[in-house]
Parts: structure tokens; sequence; C-alpha cells
């Protein structure tokens, strides 16, 4: 009986190794959706790739532990996408909302969660709630002179502490991706407090994008989640109300990696240069990023048709010209005709400058993004 | 960052709530062992020492042995405590310092004396019968004091002068009366401080002269226009002092507490060794509200102050008070009373400052004789004036004379009389 593969023992189900050539993103696809477009740049269908075909230093078996499962509706995912969709003046044929619907796609990116034991000599100032009585007075001329209110104040005492520390950190996230920090910055960021332990069932026909981000790179954004927790338990320890002033020096030993999955769905319309302009989803707000193009070309499309219509008004001036010779009040009528050619045929150049000016912001907000 | 040698030697290990993290904090100040019994002998002839204004330290008066005080003056820079709810508690109960304390039967008054006197005169009542009780423990102990500046001995010659100073006191009094011997004691008091933040509202009231025709003529006429007017003061007061005892006499007290506390000091055993010290009998709660009195009325006088005009009505404010902060201190004093006429009299000096008050008897002869001097001028004109009126028109202006003479006669007298009861009824 053949061995199951690495993915198969660490995901617990039948998932197919992939890579997109295009962008180089490498994926787990389960089998049913087999082939698929890549659902990063939606440019190339991902093709199988072997283990060993993967980065080296990605080559361990990394397995998932937690995930933060979707919970948006699909009827709150179709407001946000008819919203996102249906404000494009001159919008390219293909961006229509249940086009977008229908090329939905769920997909997990992946973060590192990383264990390790700490040890550390660490010191702090901490903070000690106490309160003190004071008073509050009002005096009215009018209404008895003085009357004196006892309040009591919320106050702090800050003392020195310091120690040693010898714990165990588990799941401290750092990133997993190169473009995390974008991907977040365009999304918004995930609670991460809302993460459950992984059941294979939260899968659901989900591609799961693989790190491209190795552990010994992800590490050093790793280590300030380590300093808040000890942080935080060096306050618990002292069994202070407030901390400041945190520092330590540390060391680490046995860090344990493995994967937290965050929930997106993918999906993507064709614009007038026939390539695909991926739209990604935040699982859970149903905050929508990706970029609004409109089309340039039913924007020349409808100037062509107002130039048509200035063209016929300025054949009909002609002709009421002509006639006017004949019966001179027409002239008045050529004459208007002739306006409204002038003004019609100024007008047409607007459908361009207003595709141009809005593709220009998009790209502009997309670029501060 | 944490040094070679972990812990540092000033961190002692706290209580860690986490397994796996150790916790130290800063140790303690270790604080002075408690003796029930505070005894000063001098270590050169064994004889006992006690504290010299003169020399500011611990005087042996047999060998000449000298110890001067463990700490600097502090002033106004000692330590202030927050009034923290612990705090207010805790200071509703009794005075913490350990020193051997006794009852007077006569007016139940407690005093602490140095471990060496085991019986004494009470300083407030002159009785001579004592019982001792012992000192409550777990309680606030003063933190500061200033130390006497003026001897015991000098006060005889400050008294005897003050004794000879007023003229409605019978003129045998210097002469007669006969001055026990003063008791240093350390009387207990409170200070505060604050900063009042107030934002006041009233209708202030402005002074305008308009004309206007009446009756065929143009006139003048005054008026008091109304404005409303508000604004905001940020008073910071320092240092008030109120007395912490009811064992002396309040208007007595209240002519001398006048205490520079630039010579504050850390409290030291040894600043007591020899004389008394009496405990808080005026809780902190007490004094600090006394404080808050006098802090709305300063604060009060300055919002009325910010106005434009004195003429105000409708005035209200919102006041409140931020950085609290108290201190607990012994303030030096010379108690001792005389006797004079078969009454005893009771005179107090400030023993840092040398100024002196007390109860001096009034010679009411001499009173009412200097109101019928200060009266006859004013009553004889008057009359003559109006016998002169009754001949002829001259009696008039002689009368008004009288009137005015009588008028100022009766002002002085007045003023005269109520000092005289005042210092009758010190």
């Amino acid at each position: 009986m053949p061995e199951p593969d690495f993915v198969t023992v660490t995901w617990n189900t039948n998932l197919t190794l992939t890579l997109c050539e295009t962008c180089d993103s490498h994926y787990l696809l389960p089998s049913a959706l087999f082939p698929f477009k890549c659902p990063t740049c939606f440019g190339a269908v991902l093709i199988e790739i072997e283990a060993e075909h993967q980065p080296n230093e990605l080559r361990h078996h990394y397995a998932p532990e937690q995930v933060i499962p979707f919970t948006i509706s699909h009827q709150e995912l179709t407001a946000h996408i008819e919203q996102f969709a249906g404000r494009i003046w001159f919008a390219p044929g293909d961006l229509k909302p249940e086009t977008l619907i229908s090329r939905l796609q769920r997909l997990y990116l992946p973060m590192w969660l990383v264990d390790s034991g700490v040890e550390a000599l660490w010191q702090a100032e901490v903070g000690f709630n106490y309160e003190i009585v004071s008073h509050h007075d009002q005096f009215d001329q009018n209404h008895g002179g003085w009357h004196s209110q006892q309040v009591t104040e919320q106050r702090i005492r800050w003392e020195p502490r310091l120690g040693r520390l010898n714990r165990i950190y588990h799941n401290m996230p750092a990133p997993a991706l190169e473009q995390h920090a974008q991907i977040m910055q365009r999304l918004g960021q995930y609670d991460l407090t809302e993460a459950i332990s992984f059941q294979t069932e939260a899968l659901e026909q989900a591609v799961i994008h693989l790190p491209d981000r190795p552990p010994t790179d992800a590490w050093p954004d790793a280590i300030p989640a380590f300093h808040a927790a000890a942080a935080e338990e060096c306050r618990q320890a002292s069994r202070a109300d407030h901390l400041r002033g945190y520092r330590w020096t540390s060391n680490y030993r046995d860090q344990h990696w493995t994967l937290l999955l965050l929930p997106v769905y993918a999906t993507y319309y064709i614009d007038d240069e026939d390539r695909p302009q991926p739209i990604l989803i935040h699982g859970r707000t149903g905050r929508l990023s990706g970029p609004k193009r409109a089309s340039m070309k039913r924007a020349r499309h409808t100037a062509l048709i107002i130039v048509a219509m200035a063209a016929a008004l300025f054949i009909l001036s002609l002709i009421l010209g002509g006639i006017s010779f004949v019966a001179p009040p027409l002239v008045i009528l050529a004459g208007i005709s002739l306006l409204g050619a002038l003004i019609i045929g100024m007008l047409a150049i607007t459908p361009i400058i207003v595709v141009w000016q809005y593709n220009r912001n998009s790209s502009n907000r997309e670029r501060e993004e | 960052m944490v040094t070679d040698t972990f812990p540092p030697a000033n961190f002692i290990p706290a209580p860690s709530a986490i397994e796996g993290i150790e916790v130290y904090q800063p140790a303690p100040t270790q604080p002075q062992a408690h003796r029930e019994v505070v005894q000063f002998n001098c270590p050169q002839c064994g004889a006992g020492t006690a504290y010299s204004a003169t020399d500011g330290g611990l005087t042996c008066t047999h060998c000449g042995f000298y110890e001067p005080p463990e700490h600097d003056i502090v002033g106004t820079q000692a330590e202030r405590f927050e009034f923290t709810v612990e705090t207010v508690q805790r200071a509703a109960q009794g005075w913490g310092e350990v020193r051997k304390e006794l009852q007077c039967q006569s007016c139940a008054a407690y005093t602490t004396v140095s471990t060496d006197t085991l019986t004494h005169t009470c300083i407030f009542c002159g009785s001579n019968q004592v019982i001792q009780h012992a000192a409550p423990q777990d309680v606030l102990r003063p933190r500061f004091l200033i130390p006497f500046k003026i001897e015991a001995d000098g006060c005889h010659d400050i008294a005897r002068r003050w004794l000879g100073q007023s003229w409605m006191t019978p003129r045998s009094l210097r002469r007669a009366a006969t001055i026990a011997h003063f008791t240093g004691i350390y009387l207990p008091f409170w200070t505060f401080e604050t900063i009042t933040k107030a934002h006041w509202q009233a209708e202030v009231g402005h002074t305008q002269t308009e004309r206007y025709y009446e009756n065929g003529e143009w006139r003048t006429r005054t008026k008091t226009v109304w404005k409303w007017e508000s604004g905001r003061v940020n008073l910071p007061l320092k240092d008030l002092v109120i007395a912490g005892t009811n064992r002396v006499s309040p208007l007595l007290l209240a002519q001398v507490q006048t205490y520079h506390l630039d010579d504050l000091a850390p409290y030291e055993p040894k600043y007591l060794a020899g004389l008394q010290a009496q405990a808080y009998d005026v809780p902190l709660e007490t004094a600090w509200e006394q404080a808050r009195h006098q802090m709305r009325e300063q604060t009060r006088q300055a919002c009325r102050d910010q106005a434009s005009s004195s003429k105000i009505r409708n005035f209200s404010m919102n006041m409140d008070f931020d950085q609290e902060g108290w201190r607990y201190i012994l303030l030096p004093m010379y108690l001792t009373n005389y006797q004079f006429d078969n009454k005893r009299f009771q005179v107090m000096i400030n023993g840092q400052t040398g100024t002196v008050t007390g109860q001096r008897p009034v010679d009411w002869t001499v009173v009412w004789l200097a109101v019928a001097a200060l009266l006859a001028p004013g009553l004889t004109v008057g009359v003559i004036g109006f016998l002169t009126l009754l001949l002829g028109g001259l009696g008039f202006p002689i009368a008004i004379l009288g009137f005015i003479l009588l008028v100022i006669g009766l002002i002085i007298s007045i003023n005269l009389v109520t000092k005289a009861m005042r210092m009758d009824d010190a």
C-alpha cells in the first residue's frame, strides 16, 4: 500500500500541491477543483508539482494549527459586491456583480504561528491603582452658600520591578507572505483572538495559499509578540494593574512553527486588454479590495456615437441651409441645428475624459493603499 | 538594564503570581528599632542628655558631650502625603510614636513625656495629678518637626516684658505674678496644600453717568449697569497650618502659630529628649475641613478680584481641589501658667520665633476710667453747647462739636472695651 504523501498526512485530507508559473505562488488545491486558475493573479492555470520542487527553506511539513473561519453570509457578500461594481460609469462589460459572484472562490492566506521557550532578565515599572479622597465644591450666593461633595479619584503608584523569566509562549503570529502587510492594509486586519483549532471541515473546498516567506525571515516579526506576551505576564506576576518601560535581554529555544489560515474570497473580472483583474474580499467583514477600472473602449464607443449624432445634425443644418434659399425662415432651424452639432460635438470627448480621470484616481488610490 | 550581579543589592524577592517568572522589588527602608522607653544617656559620662535649642542637638550639661541630628533640615521640601482612602481611615486613630503617655486626672489631657520623667505638672491646667497610660499603637507618626530655637531659660524674661506691656493690666502684675517653670512641648499640627481650580460667574455692576432733561433743564444722574462676567482661577495654596490639638486655647494658639517652615527637619527622637510632645486629637479629616474652609474663601476672593468691579451680585462658582497633600508635623511651644490674685493664667511662647501671647488679668477700673476720660470731653462740650443754645444762637456749633467729640470718644471706647473683653476672655 503506497504511503500517503506528506500533504495528506499533514492536512488530513486529499489536497494537491500546485504552483502558478505566472506569479510563482504555491497552493494546496482540493482535488475536486483541479484544474484551477491561480486565485492570486488569475493569469494561469495551476500545475501540480512534487514536494521536492518547493523552495528548500519551505519544504518542511508545516501543519495547520488554527483557522479563522468564514463568517460573512452570502447576502452580505452580494451586497458588498454590488456596491463595489455598481457605481462605475463605463464599467467593462465583464465587471458585473453577477459575474464576480459566479467566480467567487474561497481562499485561505497563511500566517506563521511559532512556539518558543524564552529565558530572559527583565525590568519595568509597574503601576498599582489606589484611590484618593477629594472634594468638589459649589458656591451660590442666592442658594445657601457653599455645598461640598466628596469624590474619589483613581491614581497610579509606580514602582520599579525586575526579575527572571523562563516561560514557553505559544502561537506568536508572524507574516508568512511577502505581501502580507499590503494585503492587510487593503483588506483590513483580522482579529486573531477569533481563531479556532484547525479542523479539516473548515477547508470546505477552499484553496490554501502556502507561505512564500520562510520561518527564518519571519522570526524577527514574531519577536515583538513574545515581548508583549512576556510584558503582560510580568505585570500579572507582579500583581500590578499597569506596566510601562518594559525591557529585557532574552534567549529563545525550541521554536516550533505551524500555520494560521485567514479567510479570503477571491474573484476577478476581465478588463479592456483582456487581462484578469483580481479582487480580494475579507472573509469576515466583506471589505473588498481590487482595481476598479472603467472601460476606455466603451468610452470611445460612446464618444463615436456622440460624434455621429453631431455629424447628423451638421448634415441636417447644411440641408436646411440649402433649402433656406427658397424658404428663408428655415435658416433659423439651420442655425439651431448647426449650434446643436457644435455643442454635441464638443461633448463627445467627455466620456473619454471621465474614464481617463476615473482610472487615474483609482490607480492613485491603489498606490496609496 | 539589569546589572552583572543579579539581583541588584537593594532588591529583595517579591511574591510572583506566575510560575516561571521571578519578581524582585526594592528593599523597604529599614524602620528604626522601636523601644518602649527611649533613654538618652551621655556615652562619655553616663549623665542624662537633653536637646539643646542653642546647640541644635543632644548635649550633656555635665561633660559637654554633643551629638548633632542625623538628618539635615529639609524645609518646605518635606515630603507630603496624599489623601488616600486608607490614610484618611488610619488618621482617625491616634498617634504612633511609642513614648510614655500620661493622662491628667484633672483635665483629662494626654501628653507624652520623655522616659526619664515619672511625674510632672500638667502644662494645660497646672494640676500635679497624673496617671500613666500606655500609648496607642499602629497609628500615624509625625515625620517632620521644627526644633526648638529658644531656650527655656530665656522665656522668663520674654514673659515678664510681655506682662508689663499693656496699660490695661494691673500695675503690680509684673512683679507679683508667680511664673512657673516653662515647659517645652511639641504640639501637633497639620499642613495642607492644594491647587484650587475654580470657574465663576456673576453680574458685575458699573456706574454710569447720564444726562436727562427735566423741568426745563438738563440734569445728570448716576445709575448702575449690570453685566454678566465669568472667569477661571487656578490658585496654588501651600503650607496652610492647622492646629492638631484642642487642648490649648485656639484663640491664643492663633496668635503665636506663625512658624517658618523652612526649618522643618526629619523627625528624630533626640529632638524630643527632655521635652514633651502631644499626639493629635484633631483628626486629619477635621483639620482638612477647616483648611478647606480657608481655601474656599481665599479662592472665592480671588474670583471676585477678577471681576472688573467690586459691585457683584448673583455670584456663583464651581471649585475643585487638585494635587492635595498633607503633612503631620510637630511644632515647638513653651507653655506655662502664672498665679495672680488667686487665679491662674496661661502663657504661650513660640519655641522658634519667641512670639509670646497668653492670658492677662484686666484692671477694669483703669479701663472704665479711660472710657470716662474719652467720653468726658464730648459730653462736656455738648452740655455747654446745649446750655448756650438755650441762651442764644452761638450754642449750635458748640453742640455740634460736642456731638462729634462724643462720637469719636464712643468709637475709641468701644474699641478699648472690646480689646479688654478679648483679653479677659482669652
